[in-house]
């Protein structure tokens, strides 16, 4: 079977065309805060549609957990928001229209680092807290008069009392940069309305979210909008809720016509990155190793929209304190504004973040104590049963073996001079609802869900748990593109959740005579106490690295990288494979180079040449990796597993030749400067 | 914004003419470097002029003990040469280093010196190897050294009917190194490129990457690698970008350097 991805001739949200339709065009603020004062578009061409603020006054306010996000911006909150756009009959048409479009600002203060922008005093982004968006699944906690959009907390124990019985302190503040996806197909999509219904073609990992948000936008009601999912050319969280699909709406409603708006690759990186973060990690142990108390505080950038931002943040800080037993715990995560790009969904979803922190934290505390670092973990580590500082209690738990196995790679034993590890602890979009239906047609079986295709091989999957289930070949296994119109509700297909859910959705309809399956998982943390059910399915892994760094220049050079996850039953072995690969080779990317570099609030490297991605020639001469797994366990989300370990495994690789870094990435020269003040 | 003009002239003559006629046509050669700025808009020219078409500007020969690589030689063609492989290793390999095997098949020998990119690998190894560069226009051709060629940032000495057409390599015994440090991914363009040759007693280091043209200091070509290194490093106020701070690169240049002379030195 040639895969038409291979031939080329697969067709993704790029290619789709629509007859008579318009090419759209984005016209974006210079400025990174700034008032409109004036749009002026009496230069453009006859032949254009120009959308500016007042088209689009109409429309409510959007956001998928906070809805503070005009269709147009009249406050301009970040360099590359949106202003105005036109539609015009070629996309060359529509591009030279856009510096006729003029537009007036008066300039705003601007603030661009997330822990200056929470301190009273900064200048505001959004004056008043806006209503929460169809996607918040967990009650939000603005801080009014902050840029503090959401606040999330575990209070677990009495971390001070935890404290003052410990006998080694570590406290340290870790960095990690914002990252842009560099997803190969940019977002794309193609609106049409008919009367009054919207259709999209776009795509999308939340199709119903999609549908959702444009109700709200467009005040009509959800079953009067239908969006099909077009196979993605990969997306890694970029490709979530609403992006320019608004804008393209907008535009084909005031152009009664098809209008398709497709990303120039430099507008990616004023779209959606990765959130940079501040994390502050606190730990304290007994001489023994025995960790008494836990303290986080997280300030996550989520720029100038809060997309989903407080998700990410309440992840970063639910997962932060990690797979370890430890009685008192204070997790303070916050979700804060700045005149940056909106940052949101990436894959590893705030774990890249803490997980980079607290890892590194834990081999400093185990340097004090004298203590190995994996000897450390394993006195702590978290066993079947255990009950998380959530109060939720740990099953299947895999911890010490994906850490054992990982170590025992690297020959952990044999020396540790240049080996670094990591554990990751993420959890899965808990509450959620998934559900399929199988309809029959002739001799084959069609799969109507939500779930989409970004290269994934979500398809292929979910096509070989069916024919394994319904005892057919997989070749009689149809599964087209999700469409609102005709799947039953799916959540989205994120956090490495479609698997595992969809696939015990799909194992219900196989059993149901109408053919119909559903499945939820219940769950939520209250966010003042961060009590509750964080995730009811953990992703478990680790990392292992060894490395060289070239003292004279601080290059660090990974020399072989090794992941263990745990993957329970395994439903397409080489997609399980590619995915961890994936993951692997992303996470050396954030581990030594990838980052988002701004100059008051500009993208400076919003090229593929100066934002520098990793290569098949970065892959280090050993890479391995192994998935646990096991016959009638639950399948396990892997999608991500293998990701946000890998950092501070290289991390503390480095820091194991007496370097330490509390900084992404590990560029040679940050490395250095950490080597002048080795110890 | 009209269709640009493409000029394809089939043979050197033709280009020749074309080159002094159409003041506003662009030479595009292998086009990566060309293609990028016009896709950023950073160039919109009228016309394009060409040199795909013109045949015998591909070779990569030896010729009285030099060697000769036509202005469209690819870098892939130079890097696999046996023959620089075997007697020009050093260039060879600064070739090899230069992005990705599907630029390299694309980019051309005209095209790295033309293009005047302080980022380069191939132009400090040809200083360093003593290069001279045949630029040619309707009325005749010129040498010029190859340190003369590249004047500072996308800037070259080249007159505005000339094109490149040849580079020409001086053979015999010699040791000569390239090193390229890269801050990035392995495909990124150098931080910092070291060129060094010794040759008859006498030593040519280069320096690329770090300011607007490739950094050579025949002064300061003697003694000791980790001195002359350092008199390097003195010498040079590098450029700071997203692949290193002009403050980090002068420190790479006096390690990179001093590792230059050593390897040519073992
Ligand atoms: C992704 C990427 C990564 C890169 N990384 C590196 C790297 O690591 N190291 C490195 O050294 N380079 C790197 N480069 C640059 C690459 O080497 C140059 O783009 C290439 O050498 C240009 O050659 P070309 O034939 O494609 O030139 P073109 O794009 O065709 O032309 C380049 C310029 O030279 C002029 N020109 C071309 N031929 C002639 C001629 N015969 N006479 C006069 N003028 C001429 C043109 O007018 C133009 O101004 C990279 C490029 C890309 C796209």
């Amino acid at each position: 079977m040639s895969d038409p991805r291979a031939t080329g001739s697969a067709r993704y949200a790029e290619d789709f065309e629509l007859p008579g339709m318009l090419h759209a065009r984005i016209v974006r603020s210079l400025f990174p805060h700034a008032r409109v004062v004036r749009v002026d578009a009496s230069a453009v061409p006859e032949s254009c549609i120009v959308l500016t603020p007042d088209d689009v006054r109409d429309l409510s306010p959007y956001g998928c957990q906070i809805e503070d996000q005009n269709v147009l911006a009249e406050r301009a909150r970040h360099v590359g928001d949106p202003v105005a756009a036109v539609a015009a009959p070629t996309p060359e048409q529509a591009e030279e229209a856009v510096p006729l479009v003029e537009i007036d600002y008066e300039q705003l203060p601007a603030v661009f680092d997330a822990v200056e922008a929470a301190q009273p005093g900064a200048p505001l982004l959004h004056e008043t807290a806006a209503a929460g968006g169809a996607a918040a699944y967990f009650a939000m906690r603005p801080q009014p008069g902050t840029n503090i959009c959401h606040r999330f907390r575990i209070r677990h124990g009495d971390v001070d009392a935890g404290f003052a019985e410990a006998d080694a302190i570590v406290e340290r503040m870790y960095r990690i940069a914002g990252a842009q996806h560099a997803h190969m197909e940019p977002h794309a999509c193609v609106a049409h309305w008919d009367g009054n219904r919207l259709e999209l073609w776009t795509g999308t990992q939340t199709p119903f979210s999609m549908r959702d948000d444009l109700a709200t936008i467009f005040g009509i009601p959800p079953e009067a909008i239908r969006i099909v999912s077009l196979p993605m050319g990969g997306s890694f969280g970029a490709k979530t809720f609403v992006r320019t699909e608004a804008i393209a709406a907008a535009l084909a409603r005031k152009a009664q016509r098809p209008v398709k708006l497709v990303l120039p690759r430099s507008e990616e990186w004023q779209t959606l990155n990765r959130h940079p973060a501040t994390v502050t990690v606190k730990l304290g142990a007994r001489a023994d190793g025995t960790l008494v108390a836990s303290q986080t505080t997280c300030y996550a950038d989520t720029g100038a929209y809060a997309d989903c931002g407080p998700g990410v943040a309440q992840k970063m800080g639910f997962a932060a304190p990690g797979p370890y037993r430890i009685p008192n715990v204070r997790v303070d995560a916050y979700c804060v504004y700045t005149n940056l790009a909106p940052n949101g969904a990436f894959r590893g979803y705030g774990q890249m973040q803490s997980t980079w922190a607290r890892e590194r934290a834990l081999d400093t505390l185990a340097e004090q104590l004298g203590l190995d670092p994996v000897e450390l973990r394993l006195r702590n580590i978290v066993r079947d049963g255990d009950v998380y500082c959530t109060g939720e209690t740990l099953h299947d738990v895999r911890f010490a073996e994906c850490l054992e196995a990982a170590a025992a790679a690297v020959r952990w034993s044999e020396g540790r001079r240049g080996k670094g590890i990591a554990l990751v602890m993420k959890g899965m979009q808990t509450p959620s609802r998934a559900a399929i239906a199988i309809e029959r047609d002739g001799d084959d079986y069609v799969l109507r869900c939500a779930t989409t295709e970004m290269g994934q091989g979500a398809k292929r999957a979910l096509s070989l748990e069916a024919a394994r289930l319904l005892g057919v070949d997989v070749a009689r296994i149809r599964f087209p593109d999700p469409d609102t119109s005709l799947v039953p509700y799916d959540t989205r297909t994120t956090s490495s959740r479609s698997t595992y859910m969809m696939s015990r959705a799909l194992a219900e309809a196989v059993r149901d005579p109408r053919g119909y399956g559903e499945i939820r998982n219940e769950g939520g943390l209250d966010p003042d106490t961060g009590q509750g059910i964080a995730s009811t399915h953990w992703h478990q892994g680790a990392a292992a690295a060894d490395v060289e760094v070239d003292e004279e220049t601080g290059k660090v050079t990974v020399t072989h990288l090794h992941t263990t996850t745990y993957a329970g039953r395994v439903v397409n072995r080489l997609g399980a494979e590619l995915q961890t690969e994936g993951s692997m080779i992303m996470g050396l990317g954030t581990a030594l180079f990838e980052e988002v570099a701004f100059e008051d609030g500009q993208v400076i490297n919003a090229n593929l040449s100066d934002y520098a991605t990793p290569s098949f020639a970065d892959v280090p001469t050993r890479f391995t990796y192994e998935l646990i797994e096991e016959d009638g366990a639950d399948v396990h989300g892997l999608g991500e597993t293998a990701l946000p370990p890998v950092p501070p495994a290289v991390g503390n690789a480095v820091a194991s030749l007496g370097i330490e870094v509390d900084e992404l990435p590990l560029k040679p020269e940050t490395v250095l400067a950490a080597m002048k003040v080795r110890v | 914004m009209h269709e640009p003009e493409w000029l394809a002239p089939a043979s050197l003559e033709e280009a020749l003419a074309l080159k002094a006629e159409r003041t506003d046509a662009t030479v595009v050669a292998g086009g990566t470097f060309v293609g990028i700025l016009v896709n950023q808009h950073l160039l919109a020219p009228t016309a394009f002029l060409s040199l795909g078409g013109i045949r015998g500007l591909r070779f990569v020969a030896e010729h009285e003990g030099e060697l000769r690589l036509g202005a469209l030689a690819t870098h892939r063609a130079v890097e696999l040469s046996p023959l620089v492989r075997e007697k020009w290793p050093a260039l060879a390999r600064a070739f090899s280093l230069v992005a990705s095997p599907r630029v390299r098949n694309r980019a051309t020998v005209g095209g790295v010196l033309g293009d005047a990119d302080y980022a380069s690998d191939p132009p400090s190894m040809f200083v360093a190897l003593g290069a001279r560069v045949v630029v040619q226009s309707r009325h005749g051709a010129r040498e010029i050294p190859a340190e003369e060629l590249i004047v500072g940032y996308y800037e070259t000495s080249l007159a505005p009917d000339e094109l490149i057409v040849e580079v020409i390599v001086p053979g015999g015994p010699h040791r000569a190194a390239y090193r390229k440090f890269r801050t990035r991914s392995h495909e990124d363009r150098p931080s910092v490129g070291v060129a060094a040759c010794a040759r008859d007693g006498g030593l040519r280091v280069v320096v690329g990457a770090v300011a607007g043209r490739p950094q050579y200091f025949p002064e300061l070509c003697t003694g000791e690698p980790a001195s002359i290194a350092q008199a390097y490093a003195e010498a040079i106020d590098p450029i700071g970008d997203i692949s290193g701070s002009s403050e980090y690169r002068r420190r790479v240049i006096a390690v990179e350097v001093r590792r230059a002379l050593e390897e040519i030195a073992a």
